[in-house]
């Protein structure tokens, strides 16, 4: 399994907010065991999946200098599940200095509410900084074609 | 990867407390990714960690009759940069169950110095399940005997 919960981003605003999308699959590793034979999306793979995609407005917004990390969950609901073949539509808002308003939806419906606070460290320092501009690209199907 | 994020219980008292350890190697599959540079714990990992053992010790306190999900988290402090080798001893307790959900807490340690904790989490409760099935899992994941 690779740790990557986001598939694709459809909106940037720069500094504000990110949309994107993680497409639930039947052949996610998680899924095995969360739980068996009764195959949801675990609760805090939806929660990193936030995280995540708030990593990417930050590296966007700071010209790729910085990410971000999870340090703290003010308050996490879950009101239903994600199941295999669901489409998870994420939204991320930057509320304040390293803190995020998150909500992942299927069809419109919410199916999680997040909020929670990060700690931004130095993108060069856990990744290499050409290869994710490059990869924000990719999420953002700006590849050239 | 099997999604299980705790290796073993090492003390379960009914309808109070539940402690047990996980071992944080870097050959963990969350590692691929998390990052390329430099290998960090996700902080969602230790939340998974808490709400499974808690999770058990709801199911073990109802006599596998039910089985729990979480509905709400509440503030949670985790650890943003935590470098793996080390291995994390999680407690759980629960504060209130009832038929229909529960609300507990727990903190996660390493060598005795707290470095993870979650205030309230609220599990629903759901009754469709097969009683001898979770028994099993049970004994098998906790190195228990129900």
């Amino acid at each position: 399994m690779r740790y990557l919960l986001v598939d694709q981003i459809t909106e940037f605003k720069e500094g504000e907010s990110i949309r994107g999308i993680k497409n639930v699959a039947m052949t996610e590793d998680f899924l095995e065991f969360h739980f068996p034979r009764n195959p949801v999306m675990p609760g805090v793979m939806v929660l990193e999946a936030l995280v995540q995609i708030g990593g990417w407005l930050e590296a966007a917004s700071s010209d790729f200098r910085n990410w971000m990390v999870i340090r703290k969950v003010t308050r996490c609901n879950y009101y239903g599940f994600a199941f295999p073949g669901d489409q998870l539509e994420l939204e991320v808002q930057r509320t304040g200095e390293a803190l995020y308003r998150g909500t992942a939806l299927v069809k419109g419906k919410r199916k999680v509410k997040a909020e929670f606070e990060g700690e931004i460290i130095p993108l060069e320092e856990i990744e290499d900084v050409e290869e994710q501009r490059r990869f924000f690209r990719l999420l953002m199907r700006d590849i050239g074609l | 990867m099997r999604f299980l994020y705790y290796d073993r219980v090492t003390g379960i008292e009914k309808g109070k407390a539940i402690v047990g350890v996980k071992a944080f190697p870097l050959s963990e599959e969350f590692f691929r990714g998390h990052f390329s540079r430099k290998a960090l714990v996700p902080g969602v990992i230790f939340i998974e960690a808490m709400a499974q053992l808690l999770g058990w010790l709801i199911i073990y306190s109802h006599d596998f009759r039910l089985s729990a999900i979480m509905s709400l988290i509440q503030d949670v402090e985790l650890p943003p940069a935590l470098e793996p080798g080390f291995t994390a001893e999680i407690r759980g307790e629960i504060i209130t169950t009832t038929k229909r959900d529960s609300l507990g807490k727990a903190e996660v340690y390493i060598e005795g110095e707290k470095i993870a904790s979650m205030e309230r989490i609220i599990y629903s409760h759901f009754h469709r399940i097969e009683p001898e099935e979770l028994k099993r899992r049970f004994e098998y994941y906790s190195g228990m005997r129900a």
